[in-house]
This record gives structure tokens, sequence and C-alpha cells, in this order.
């Protein structure tokens, strides 16, 4: 590659940091600034930081445990999404069965209306069944949603997994549900990764569906958020103190494997 | 122990007939060949042995035993294949412990057996690199250890050496036969490779269109092909073949005459194989007049590619030298005794 190129490439690639990260960089300095300076008329860069909002939205206005109500959804949906997905894409890589590729594509379907389409009947479906305001109710819904992921993404893992190594673990002396625990799962552990930080950014992240199935104790984050917004106008520096928690185990998580994310969602794109 | 194929027949969801009533029985302690073209069913029937697929009908029994429904793991066999199927997550030394992990064998056992299996097949030293870290002769190696670390009763092998290059082949080849010798163990491979097949084989079963054509020793199989089909895939050079017709005791084949006393008249094929065939001097008066169009050496091969009309053959004088090139006339003879003769037909071996 040539010296212009290079230059090229990088001044291209700070563009697009510069526009990917200043409202996240706004948001950090937002938490920071007191209520005046937040709503400056001229945007200010610099100013006298205070530290007042995070402890009086997390600790006065019990925002805590919040926290972990989103951990508890989001890592709870992840899980249930793979436990149920993975088998299954694991069957639609390997099987060929009746109406297979519509039963597939039916898992696709569900993704195709409008979410918001689908809140109210699902509102009706988890009152009937007295779930509403449990972080059981959001958790099914969000596997609802990221199961067809699960199940697309991995079909494409598996499939790129030989077929002899199924047959090798038969001959070495698993059934096929150990070749598939003990040998298939440990060799699709990097798409099970990248599948995994989907579904689970996905899910911390949700807001219709958690915001209109809970909304005392079981609240997410997410829903949280609304909360600032008063008749007094919006709280910015609370809004941007729990956004900026809301983003930091997202930020950590995948720094944390992204050599995994990478491999994972290129992973069968370029045959080696 | 006594495996056979009792009529087993395999038919994939398209249609396709890749096993047709097969019926094949060896013993413990062989080296059976599954040898054929491809398509011709010898993979199926491998598998099938092994359990990864399900005949469509009859069975296969071990001992008497009827073990068509067993599951894999049930069958006391193990598998080689023909990409190795290695576990690219797991060290050299963990693949070749898995199937005696899995089989919940005593962890000092498993070390001793593990170490001692590598030490046969020459890899001791890479036991701890991983799949992708091995050449293909490695890998190769690593696959096989794996395979009969645990001591199976029968180990199948499909098409082990087809992505090996030629020399590796060749020594793999030699060390199989090694292995097998020291083990005892039953070994089915399957190939295409004619070569490959006679070389290990104590048997050779041939397959052609899911059927079996025959099943034999390899010299036997050389010597007295079942059928044109066998006699034309066993050798190389091929054996020559020519279709003619019979009449007062004579083959002709356009201007080729040989004379077969006792023959009835009607269509025949003839077989002789290249280095049957002698060549003589153009004037000598028995001989058979024929035209030079290629030479080959082949150290220390000498193949004469020669035609007499329409009808082409090969002769091959192993060690003799010729001075006959390209347009060259020379003579041939066809001893009687090297003969073949095949049903026109059918293409079934004629006594």
């Amino acid at each position: 590659m040539s010296r212009a190129w290079r230059a090229a490439m990088l001044a291209a690639l700070l563009a697009v940091l510069v526009v990917a990260l200043t409202p996240y960089v706004w948001i950090i300095l937002t938490s920071f600034k007191s209520r005046l300076d937040a709503l400056a008329d001229h945007p200010v860069w610099l100013f006298t930081p205070t530290f007042a909002h995070y402890p009086k939205v997390f600790i006065d206005k019990q925002y805590l445990p919040l926290v972990w109500n989103s951990a508890l959804v989001a890592s709870s949906s992840t899980v249930l999404s793979l436990v149920v997905g993975a088998p299954a894409a694991y069957v639609f890589a390997r099987n060929d069965f009746a109406g297979k590729e519509d039963l597939f594509f039916f898992f696709l379907t569900t993704r195709m209306a409008p979410p918001i389409s689908v809140v109210v009947p699902m509102f009706l479906l988890f009152t009937a069944v007295g779930l509403t305001d449990r972080p059981a109710a959001v958790i099914i819904a969000h596997t609802s949603f990221n199961l067809s992921l699960v199940v697309w993404m991995m079909r494409g893992f598996f499939a790129d997994i030989p077929r002899e190594i199924d047959e090798a673990a038969l001959m070495d002396g698993h059934g096929r549900l150990g070749a598939f625990a003990r040998v298939l799962l440990p060799l699709a552990a990097p798409g099970l990764a990248a599948t995994a930080i989907l579904c689970f950014i996905l899910s911390w992240n949700e807001f219709l569906y958690a915001f209109i199935l809970v909304a005392f104790e079981s609240r997410t984050l997410t829903v949280g958020i609304p909360g600032l917004v008063t008749p007094h106008g919006t709280l910015w520096g609370q809004v941007a103190a729990v956004a900026v928690v809301a983003t930091l185990p997202i930020v950590i998580f995948t720094m944390a494997v992204q050599r995994h994310l990478v491999r994972g969602l290129t992973f069968g794109a370029v045959k080696g | 122990m006594a495996v056979a194929f009792r009529g087993v027949s395999k038919v994939f969801v398209d249609g396709t007939v890749a096993l047709d009533t097969l019926d094949l029985g060896f013993e413990t302690g062989e080296f059976v060949v599954l040898l054929g073209p491809s398509g011709s069913g010898k993979t199926t029937a491998c598998r099938i042995l092994a359990g990864l697929e399900t005949p469509s009908a009859g069975v296969i029994e071990v001992d008497g035993r009827d073990i068509t429904g067993l599951p894999p793991r049930e069958r006391g066999m193990s598998m080689v294949f023909q990409n190795y199927a290695l576990y690219a997550h797991r060290t050299a030394y963990q693949n070749i412990a898995y199937p005696l992990r899995v089989r919940g064998a005593p962890k000092a056992d498993i070390d001793r057996m593990v170490r001692a299996m590598a030490e046969m097949l020459r890899i001791g030293d890479l036991l701890d690199r991983r799949p992708r870290q091995l050449s293909g002769g490695e890998a190769q190696r690593v696959a096989v250890a794996r395979a009969l670390v645990w001591r199976p009763d029968i180990c199948l092998m499909d098409e082990p050496l087809s992505n090996l290059d030629a020399l590796l082949r060749l020594n793999t080849r030699t060390e199989l036969k090694r292995l097998h010798r020291e083990l005892n163990t039953t070994f089915v491979f399957v190939t295409h490779d004619q070569e490959e097949a006679m070389s290990l084989g104590t048997r050779i079963a041939v397959l052609r269109d899911g059927r079996l054509v025959q099943f034999d020793t390899p010299g036997r199989i050389y010597r007295e092909p079942a059928t044109r089909f066998v006699a034309e895939f066993i050798g190389r050079p091929a054996m020559n073949t020519i279709d003619g017709v019979v009449a007062d005791g004579v083959f002709h084949a356009g201007a080729l005459a040989v004379p077969v006393p006792g023959r009835p008249p009607g269509p025949l094929v003839l077989g002789i194989r290249p280095e049957d065939v002698v060549v003589t001097g153009a004037d000598e008066a028995a001989a058979i007049a024929v035209t030079v169009d290629v030479v080959e050496r082949i150290e220390p091969d000498l193949l004469l590619f020669v035609r007499t009309g329409e009808v082409a053959l090969v002769a091959r004088s192993l060690g003799k030298t010729t001075d006959a090139g390209p347009g060259d006339a020379i003579g041939l003879a066809l001893p009687p005794p090297a003969l073949h003769f095949f049903d026109a037909a059918t293409g079934v071996r004629l006594p």
C-alpha cells in the first residue's frame, strides 16, 4: 500500500471515529456538567465539573438496582437464547427434514414485523399468565427476538465445521448429544461468543418491551431513563450519568472479547 | 471376529442407489480393501459398517450378531477420515487421547497408551502442537494414532492417503502395512487407487455401481479378474481388451487374427496383460504385424503402444530394450496361456 493510500485510509478512519464517538464523548461530558452548563445556548467544552449527578441518581433516586435488573435480564435472555437456539441451529446445519428451509425462514419472520406492532398482544399474553412486572416477562420477550438471531448466526458457524468432525466424535465414543456438547460447541466457541455478545447488547439496550412489560421494581436501566424527564424539564445531567453507566458494561465486555468478536463476525465469510 | 454384510443396500433420498444387495464377509486380522471408482459404493459400505449410515435393506453382522441398529460408539470400530477430521481446538496429544477419555480409560493408562502409539507412528515430538501446526502427513499420523490408540476391533479408513503427496503416500502405505502386522487389528481400507489396494490388501473387494464384482486376494484378482471391468481396473498399464468375433476357432478383430481353438463362434472379448505380450521381429512367421505408435520409457519399464488397423495394444517389456521407434513395423506374439476371455455382452470371465 502506498503512503498516500495509507494517509487517506487513516483520515477516513479518523472521520468515522469522530462521527461515532462525538455523541458518546458528549454524554460523558454532560454527565459532569451542572444544569446550567448542560443547557447552555452555546455548548461548552470547558466547564467546572460536578460529581453530583451520579450519587444523586443512583443513590438518592435508587437507580442502582436497575443496573442489576438490566444485567439479570440481558444475561438470562442471552443464556436462554443460546441454550435453545444453538442446538436448533446445529440441527438446521446438519439434518435434513421436510420443510426445513421454510421453518428456518419462519424464525426470521419473527423479526420482520415492527416490534411495536406486537407489543400489545404480547402484553396481553403476559398479563394472562401473570408475568407482567417481573423480570421473567422481559427475559422471555427478549429471548423470543434473540432466538432468531442465534439460529441464523449459529447455523452458519456449525455448517462451517466439517461433518467429519461430528463423525469422528461419534467414532471416538460419543453419542450425538455428546458430540454436540463436547466437540461441536467448543469448536464453534468464537461464533458462540459473537452471538452471545450481540444478544446481550440487544437485550441490554432494548427499551420498548422492557418499558411496556415492567413498571416498578423490575425496571431496567433503559426504562429508568425516561423517569428523569420531569414536568419541570429533563434532568440532562442525570440522564447522561445513567447513560454512561448503561454503556460501560458493553464497552468493557466488547473490548475484552474483541478478538473473538471480530473473528466470530467474519467467520465463514472468508473460506480459508 | 468375523464381519458380514448380508444383502446390504443403500438408496439415498434423491434416489441414488449407492449399494445394491452387498454380500461380503471377512475375518479378524484381515486387511480388507474396498476398491472401486467414484460412485461405486465403497465409501457407503464403509460408513454403513461404521454406523454412520443406516442401510436401506440388509444387515451387518459381527460374529453372527446383528449390529445394524447399533450406534457407532457401541461397535468397537474407529475411523480415519480423508480430511483427517482432527479437533482443531485440541493438541495432537489431546486428539489422540480423546477416544480413551471418552471411553473412560484410567488416567494413568491414557498417558502410557498415547505415548506408546505416538512412538509407534513417530510423532512423539509433535504431541504439543495443534492440528493447524501440523503438515498433511503429520496430521494423518495423528488421525491414525487417534483411531488405533484404544485398540478397536476394526479400524476403518476412508481414502486416508488421498490428500497426501505421492512420496508421502508411499511411505504412509508402508507404515500402515507395518502397523497392521504389529497390531493385528482388522483394517478396512477404502480407496479408488488400485495400486494402493494391491499393495495393502490381504483381500480386495472390487465394487462397481454399488455391486460387489470380485472379492479375492490381490494375486488372484490380478491373474483371474472376474470381469472385464476388473481386468481393466487393476494393473497399470491396464490389460489390453479387444472386442472381436470368433469364427472357425480364430478370434478376429479388424486386421488382428488370434487362434483360439475350441472357442464357440460369436462375439468375444480377448484380454492380455501388457507384460504378457511378446515383442518379436517383424519377419517372424507367427508374429502379428503391428506398427509402433508411441514408445514410453519409464525405467526400468518400456511401454510400446502399437496398432494394427483399428486395434490398439500396449506391450510392456521389463528390462529389455528395443530400438523400435514410432512408425516402425514390429511383430507381436500373444502366448495362448496368457490370454483372458470375457463374455462380450456381460463382461464376465469365461474359462
